[in-house]
């Protein structure tokens, strides 16, 4: 059964002096967006400089054709646009968006950053002291700083560990010369996917494609190899240690799929049963039933190599240790017992009918076709997914429980205020094999 | 369909309805008017006084429906403030015919988005399905508008989320939680005094009989406002909306015990510490409520001086003196007076005062000196993205729709306003300036940190 369309229809064409051209025509409102995206990202950072592809695709957007970074940006949103740089661990993309009427006076922006970015030393050292600032900023977000350091342990020496926008320490080493290395490296035309969407045709698109190519060099994408991360050993604790919380960020996991992975799809469902809704158990058990936190999740990203499995959660102080040991054991039950019939046939209603909005706009279809070809996805991974949500089995999604989660493997990880809980979060962990405790605010 | 033969359609169909409906189930057509250049909007009323509001759109196979509820924090009294938000939370338990968890259940099985929002004027609730949904979605809304049943267990349940909702989001928040003490100093008799969120003493305090005694008085068809947008046409949705909603009895809606805001003739200044890494101001100047004339010139203003990094401010304090690390301002749009809201945080051991000092040396400017074409043309051209970037789902038509009709009565008014911003001249521009940005009449909070940075450096 389908109320949907079964999938993203882009239009794919590769055009032989250009980059791979994906399009998604809609004339739903007068935007056209453009994304120009790299196969490679901050995986690609060179040891002790952490944050360069980030901070390269920012400076080249700040210099394009050789302008003031003020006049780009008033130049831009006089054209009613706005052009950003996204970095990920395995993908960087320049994102625009722009009134069509003024598409290609947008498009002459884009193409100065990718072909004509001055990279200028003084606004590379601005630049820097942002970044810098904005990373202090980023302490008073108490979720992000739980994320972080959960991701800076479970991955540790890993490439998914490291920091996408930088340390101190990286930031302060960066010079123009490994900036100019770096976009000369990956900013080159076998490295580059065009995706285009909203009111944009196929023709205007391989305009563009053809723009962008004569912009950037030839040459080869990048060939990232990304070992397979190690996920913990025992049951460890990472405290992040922050005065004057009344309320603790909670985040346990381990390590989960990637799409080629055979339990892929099954654990995808599996999690989607235990914490991926409003209903699911996790959310029933901690919020519905008991009120110990406005939200309780579970998440699966993926990439190109296992990411991590987690749960999160955010009781108040006095409620942590209590959440902590139910969450733990409705995961062991959860591996244990596995999903019922009942549940996986009610999860599978949910997830294919709500797919109709993963594809309910030309910018989120192409973005699932961009996606497909950045993480090597399994051929029609977005194409065939209703089908392959339908193809799940109970004894698979069980078996991928049981083969993928690991509850006497976990990371814990705990924002709140030592001295106030710290006891009780330790003890609420049975078979503890370590604890860590650290400032909030350290570099790691 | 050409305008006579639907108009004939809806007038046949709209009789077949109308021969032996529920009680209060006689649906009138209100009239038909455009929504941008190629979508229109048809307004219908049922006998109880619920609106319906359709905008048909076949861009995708998906239908959004929206019930908005005119009651909002402003509607509430001193000591049971964060009534209306506790009260979005219960409308997901039980009904009469839906044990608790039910709701949502249902929705999430027919592939829904759904959610709420709660402010100062108005609760919203809104689901996107694809369109076969639709039934359902009609049969649930209508169930909890007439059939909610509220008890003890749900109340307290609700009462702890709602307490760990504003901890995650005001009192371990520091920008959220020198906001709330901003708009309490700014407004002293109005109800925009208080957060929608409510106060941690009067969310803990609530008793059941609150929440009963809110739900008959406020969860009422004459009190609310269906829009759908999406693929979906009046044939279909004209029948469901009268079988769910028909039979649902009008309530008598209390007038508003609203005491409007005196002006505020001294600055008011408070100083706070957080544990934050850095000193922080906030200002609020009074500013006009979203149908004031005004409106328009002064979130002109506010995008010439705060809006993205072209800015002035931007320009200045984060770029030339590198004092800030973010500056950012927000005209609130509510139905009565609110607040021109900035926020700035410091770039290492500057203080407070130091952003003060350089924002009122930019403000000061700007009342004396007309802004240039060129800045208002980068301002209207960032607010026209803004405003057609929230069209393009059927749930981004459907909350821009029902925003603009709960507040100020005009369901198109997002083309109005798109309209009126390229009216505003300079000249408007320095005249708000000068009427709005007065130092005697502005509140301002200012956050020092009680974290010394470098804790690992002491250990």
């Amino acid at each position: 059964m389908t109320d949907t369309p079964l999938a993203a229809e882009s239009t794919a064409a590769p055009l032989p002096s250009a980059p791979t051209v994906l399009v998604e025509f809609s004339d739903a409102v007068p935007l056209a967006t453009v994304s120009v995206a790299l196969r490679s990202g901050a995986t690609e950072d060179p040891d002790g400089l952490e944050g360069l592809t980030r901070l390269s695709g920012r400076l080249a957007r700040r210099t394009a054709g050789g302008r003031a970074p003020r006049e780009i940006d008033a130049a831009i949103d006089a054209l009613g646009g706005a052009l950003g740089v996204d970095t990920s661990h395995s993908t960087s993309a320049l994102h625009g968006t722009v009134i069509s009427r003024n598409l290609d006076s947008f498009i002459d922006t884009v193409v100065d950053v990718l072909g004509r970015p001055s990279l200028d030393e003084a606004e590379l050292a601005r630049l820097v002291r942002e970044t810098e600032a904005a990373r202090v900023e980023a302490l008073d977000n108490d979720r992000g700083v739980a994320r972080h350091w959960f991701r800076r342990r479970m991955f540790a020496e890993h490439p998914y560990g490291r920091s996408v926008v930088g340390t101190s320490r990286s930031l302060a080493q960066m010079t123009r010369t490994h900036v100019q290395h770096h976009l000369a490296r990956t900013w080159v035309r076998g490295n580059l996917l065009l995706a285009c969407s909203g009111d944009i045709s196929e023709d205007k698109a391989r305009e563009i494609g053809e723009r962008i190519a004569q912009a950037v060099p030839l040459g080869p994408a990048t060939e990232a190899r990304v070992p397979e991360p190690v996920g913990p050993v025992g049951r460890t604790l990472l405290f992040v240690d922050k005065p004057e919380r009344t309320q603790t960020q909670i985040l346990i996991g381990c390590l989960g799929t990637h799409p080629q992975d055979d339990d892929h799809m099954a654990l995808y469902v599996a999690n989607t049963v235990f914490g991926g809704t409003f209903t699911a158990r996790l959310t029933r058990e901690v919020r519905s039933k008991r009120g110990w936190s406005y939200g309780a999740y579970s998440s699966l990203p993926i990439d190109k190599q296992r990411r991590a499995f987690s749960m999160w959660t955010f009781p108040k102080a006095s409620d942590a240790a209590a959440c902590l040991s139910l969450e733990l054991k409705l995961l062991e039950e959860l591996v244990e017992r596995g999903v019922t019939a009942k549940e996986l046939a009610w999860v599978k209603r949910f997830l294919v009918r709500s797919h109709a909005f993963a594809i309910d706009t030309a910018s989120k279809r192409v973005g699932l076709a961009l996606d497909s070809v950045l993480y090597d996805l399994p051929p029609r991974y977005y194409d065939s997914y209703i089908e392959r949500v339908n193809a799940v089995t109970l004894e698979q999604a069980n078996g991928a429980l049981r083969r993928r989660l690991t509850p006497d493997h976990l990371l814990i990880t705990v924002l709140g205020t030592e001295r106030d809980i710290g006891g009780a979060v330790r003890e609420a962990i049975p078979h503890l094999a370590t604890a860590e405790s650290v400032p909030f605010d350290r570099e790691d | 369909m050409t305008t006579k033969p639907r108009q004939a359609a809806r007038a046949r169909l709209l009789a077949r309805l109308n021969e032996s409906p529920p009680p209060f189930g006689r649906i009138e057509h209100r009239g038909t008017s455009a929504f941008g250049p190629s979508l229109s909007l048809e307004r219908f009323r049922l006998a109880n006084g619920l609106e319906l509001l359709l905008c048909e759109d076949k861009s995708a196979p998906v239908v959004a429906f929206h019930t908005w509820y005119r009651v909002g924090s402003r509607h509430e009294q001193r000591g049971k403030t964060g009534l209306a938000h506790l009260f979005e939370h219960l409308m997901f338990n039980e009904t009469e015919n839906l044990k608790s968890g039910e709701f949502d259940r249902r929705l999430e099985e027919a592939g829904a988005e759904s959610n709420a929002g709660t402010w100062l004027d108005w609760t919203h609730y809104h689901v996107a399905v694809p369109k076969s949904q639709l039934p359902l979605v009609v049969r649930l809304e209508s169930e909890r508008m007439g059939r909610l049943v509220v008890r003890e267990p749900q109340v307290q349940s609700e009462k702890e989320v709602v307490a760990n909702e504003r901890r995650y989001r005001v009192d371990d928040d520091v920008e959220s939680s020198v906001s709330e003490l901003l708009w309490a100093t700014a407004f002293q008799t109005h109800p925009y005094h208080w957060p929608t969120i409510g106060w941690m003493a009067d969310i803990e305090a609530f008793a059941t009989e609150d929440c009963v005694s809110f739900y008959r008085t406020f969860y009422a068809p004459n009190n609310a406002l269906l829009v759908v947008a999406g693929d979906v046409s009046e044939r279909t949705l004209l029948p469901l909306v009268q079988r769910g909603y028909g039979g649902l009895e009008p309530s008598v809606i209390p007038p508003e015990e609203l005491r409007p805001e005196p002006p505020q003739v001294d600055e008011r200044r408070r100083e706070v510490h957080k544990p934050t890494s850095s000193q922080k101001v906030a200002i609020g100047y009074k500013s006009p409520g979203l149908g004031d004339f005004d409106y328009a010139p002064l979130t002109v203003l506010s995008e010439i001086l705060f809006g993205g990094r072209a800015s002035r401010l931007h320009e200045r304090l984060v770029r030339e003196l590198e004092i800030a690390s973010e500056v950012r301002a927000f005209v609130s749009p509510f139905r009565d007076p609110g607040l021109f809201e900035i926020f700035a945080a410091a770039v290492g051991s500057h203080t407070a005062e130091t952003l003060l000092s350089a924002i009122d040396h930019e403000l000061a400017m700007v009342r004396e000196q007309p802004v240039s074409e060129a800045e208002l043309a980068r301002a209207c051209a960032r607010l026209e993205l803004g405003g057609v970037s929230g069209l393009e789902t059927a749930d981004g038509k459907a909350s821009t729709i029902g925003f603009y009709e709960t507040v100020l009565g005009r369901p198109n008014a997002a083309f109005e306003r798109l309209d009126a911003l390229h009216r505003v001249t300079a000249s408007d521009v320095r005249r708000v300036a000068r009427r709005y940005l007065i130092e005697s009449s502005r509140s301002v909070v200012l956050v020092r940190p009680t974290v010394e940075r470098g804790t690992e450096a002491a250990q």
